[in-house]
């Protein structure tokens, strides 16, 4: 009836004339990444070892300049990205959209298409994969040692600590912490109220404490993620065993299988449990050492503890 | 050529990026001070007791605001 099933095989066996305008896309599409990743890898190599020095350069307190040569390098990068993902949705999407709607599912020759698609996005991803890569290498480029900021810090308090005198009658007057505002320092002989300005070098504490907080307890937010991903790697282990037990049938090893999931899965609730408490180890930590840097905001950063352990 | 046009980006972004100023001007590096406020009115200096909202001599006002409780500053600064 209607022929529908007399098509003659021929015509399926034949690669289709369209497959080769699919190919050519294809190929254009990867040596076009191609293109793309080697100018990305040329570009942050060379921008990377400039954005260190230009951090170790800049004398702006608030290192400026090479925060704005920062988000040039990444603005250049994700023009890179943006460029791939245009030519994705322009060239390939549309492609595959035109050639899905002529060609039936039915047809053994739509499995062209869809591989065409899948083996471009692939490509793709793996292209999206080489940019993390770079926008991380590139992100590294701001770390610096804060203890060697924070050593200045206080050495600089040591030096003004017991320098200053009175205004008023001479006496000596004791600065007995670091202030990061102006503050009122009575004169312990002849109770005059002086003010106290605390130096730029010494006000920028507060801007470096977290900081350099976390940079001392950063060892137990490894240990957090570690946990974190463990319970990802686990369920991968688990899931590939339960897959393998499909076509399985002797009965010994099916228990074997079953006893090592039945481990993996205890692995991966004790690690479900336990990342939530290595999270709350690290914040303490992380909390502590910055209270240590910086007592005066105490107050203030507890709540924001207490805020952020309920996430 | 490749290599000599990523350069000139970067040069040319290191150039821009000195040039332009900076929002909220340049920072500045102070040491640290320490000050004295008389009373600009009849300068009489101001004793930790007299508290540091008006002179204890002349009443004139240095802070029109009332005090309360902070960090360093304290509800007994306020003058009587």
């Amino acid at each position: 009836m209607f022929g529908l099933f007399n098509k003659s095989k021929q015509s399926e066996e034949v690669v289709p004339e369209w497959y080769a305008e699919l190919q050519e896309s294809q190929e254009r599409w990867f040596s076009f990444l191609e293109k793309l990743e080697a100018k990305m890898e040329e570009f942050a190599t060379a921008a990377i070892p400039e954005l260190k020095q230009l951090l170790e350069e800049d004398d702006d307190l608030y290192k400026r300049t090479f925060h704005k040569v920062y988000s040039g390098v990444n603005g250049q990068l994700n023009n890179i990205r943006e460029k791939a993902r245009d030519t994705y949705e322009e060239k390939i999407i549309s492609v595959y959209y035109h050639y899905n709607s002529k060609i039936s599912v039915l047809s053994k020759h739509h499995n062209l298409v869809s591989d065409f698609r899948n083996n471009c996005s692939d490509r793709h991803n793996a292209f999206e994969n080489k940019y993390d890569y770079w926008r991380k290498q590139i992100d590294k480029t701001k770390e610096r040692d804060l203890e060697i900021e924070y050593q200045k810090i206080l050495s600089e308090f040591e030096t003004i600590k017991d320098k200053f005198k009175c205004t008023q009658c001479g006496g000596n007057l004791t600065i007995d912490k670091i202030f990061l505002i102006e503050t009122y320092v009575s004169c312990p002989f002849c109770q005059t109220q002086n003010t106290f300005t605390p130096s730029t070098i010494g006000r920028n504490l507060q801007n470096i404490a977290r900081e350099l907080a976390e940079q001392r307890t950063a060892h137990l937010k490894e240990e957090f993620e570690n946990e974190v991903d463990k319970e990802r790697d686990l369920y991968h282990e688990h899931h590939t065993l339960s897959l393998s037990t499909i076509h399985e049938s002797n009965k010994s090893v099916l228990n074997e299988i079953q006893i090592k999931m039945e481990d993996l899965e205890k692995q991966r609730q004790f690690a479900i449990q336990n990342a939530p408490k290595l999270r709350q180890i690290y914040l303490r930590a992380m909390y502590d050492e910055w209270n240590k840097i910086t007592p005066d905001l105490k107050e203030h950063n507890e709540k924001m503890y207490l805020n952020q352990l309920k996430y | 050529m490749e290599e000599k046009k990523v350069n000139s980006f970067l040069n040319r972004l290191k150039e821009n990026a000195q040039k332009q100023s900076n929002y909220g001007g340049e920072t500045e590096n102070t040491d640290a001070q320490m000050k004295l406020k008389d009373c600009p009115n009849c300068g009489a200096g101001r004793a930790k007791q007299d508290g540091v909202t008006h002179c204890a001599y002349c009443g004139f006002e240095f802070l029109s605001v009332k005090l309360t409780d902070g960090m360093y500053i304290k509800k007994e600064d306020n003058s009587l």
